[in-house]
């Protein structure tokens, strides 16, 4: 282990660090509902080892407990996931100059938090060792305590109530990862439009209404960014 | 309920769909570049899509559009912490009180 992967892994943790609060909840709530769907603990801690996303988990609990056909689960969880092909094609910049095994496992430990705090800076410095720290210690965090806290989530089943609406700190989560961004005026645009979107066509099967929230999202961001550009040409 | 060994398939396959789009471009490295305009186009994503999972989350209760509701109370709290403040846990304790507040205080 090179000493820039140290540097950096140690300030893509510290940076990550406040956020990672929020997966705590949102992996509780995943091994209730794994249990509550008649999972057995061991095939619980299963799925949240094999599968490792929390939204197609979540989503695709329904379909196997009502024993839907197997395509269709697949299909939703593909659907529920399709946002990480456009996360994965933003960020694989910064892995240039590493293995493919260092980024085979650093593509099935993508998730939203991770991406959102490394982006910039995976793009922006030279060092592949570096980056690759940056990168894996906060997602190598993450996977740690979803699987620790959804074993204490499928062990407590039976004794957390569902009032206290835990499930909400990770709501507050995604909340402190989008307010920066807002702050340029092409990114507001960009996060209302893809929210106003994603909410009115939450309808359309498959979960597709935050497929097509998020590239209108980003159609509306990126007009705004050009007509921005264009007014300030004399 | 019972499940057999046919769901350990499953748990795979549901893997391998989770996978398969997050690895995609970050395996495929450099054999596969995305023209400057779509990267220009990327940078708007992650603010798109976090938007996209939350503000139904704070505006839809039982499938209805409700703008008045505790959740969406406490994400406004939530925002105003992380606007007014750099401490980055008070969006949480602030979020958490307001939501908690109107359930059992006011019991909306």
């Amino acid at each position: 282990m090179t000493s820039s992967f140290r540097t950096g892994a140690r300030e893509g943790f510290t940076a990550f660090l406040p956020l990672s609060v929020g997966l705590v909840p949102w992996a509780l709530v995943m091994g209730m509902a794994m249990i509550s769907t008649g999972f057995s603990p061991l095939q619980a801690m299963g799925m949240s080892v094999i599968v490792f996303a929390g939204t197609a988990q979540l989503g695709t609990l329904p379909l196997i407990a009502a024993e839907a056909p197997i395509w269709l689960i697949i299909m939703t969880a593909l659907a529920l996931n399709l946002r990480f092909v456009i996360f994965s094609a933003a960020i694989a910049p910064g892995f240039r100059g590493t293995r493919l095994a260092e980024r085979w496992l650093a593509g099935h430990l993508l998730t939203d938090g991770v991406f959102a705090v490394c982006l910039d800076k995976m793009l922006h410095n030279n060092d592949p060792r570096w980056r690759l720290g940056y990168f894996l210690a906060p997602a190598a965090w993450s996977w740690l305590l979803w699987q620790v806290f959804a074993l204490i989530g499928i062990l407590a089943a039976a004794y957390i109530p569902r009032q206290w609406s835990l499930e909400f700190m990770a709501t507050i989560a995604l909340i402190v990862l989008l307010v920066p961004m807002a702050r340029v005026r092409p990114m507001l645009i960009a996060a209302i439009i893809g929210g106003t979107s994603a909410t009115l066509l939450r309808n359309l099967p498959l979960r597709l209404g935050v497929i097509v929230g998020i590239c209108a999202g980003i159609a509306a961001g990126f007009a705004a960014e050009n007509i921005e550009h264009r007014n300030k040409q004399p | 309920m019972n499940f057999d060994a046919s769901l350990w398939l499953v748990f795979i396959l549901i893997g391998l769909a989770t996978t398969l789009p997050r690895a995609s471009f970050i395996v495929l490295g450099n054999r596969v570049t995305l023209p400057g305009v779509v990267q220009r186009a990327l940078r708007y994503a992650p603010a798109a899509a976090l938007a996209a999972i939350v503000v139904p989350d704070l505006l839809i209760v039982g499938n209805e559009l409700q703008v008045f509701n505790p959740k969406l109370a406490a994400g406004c709290a939530a925002v105003a912490a992380s606007t007014l403040w750099r401490n980055p846990w008070l969006p949480f304790i602030a979020g958490m009180t307001v939501l908690l507040g109107l359930r059992f205080g006011l019991g909306l």
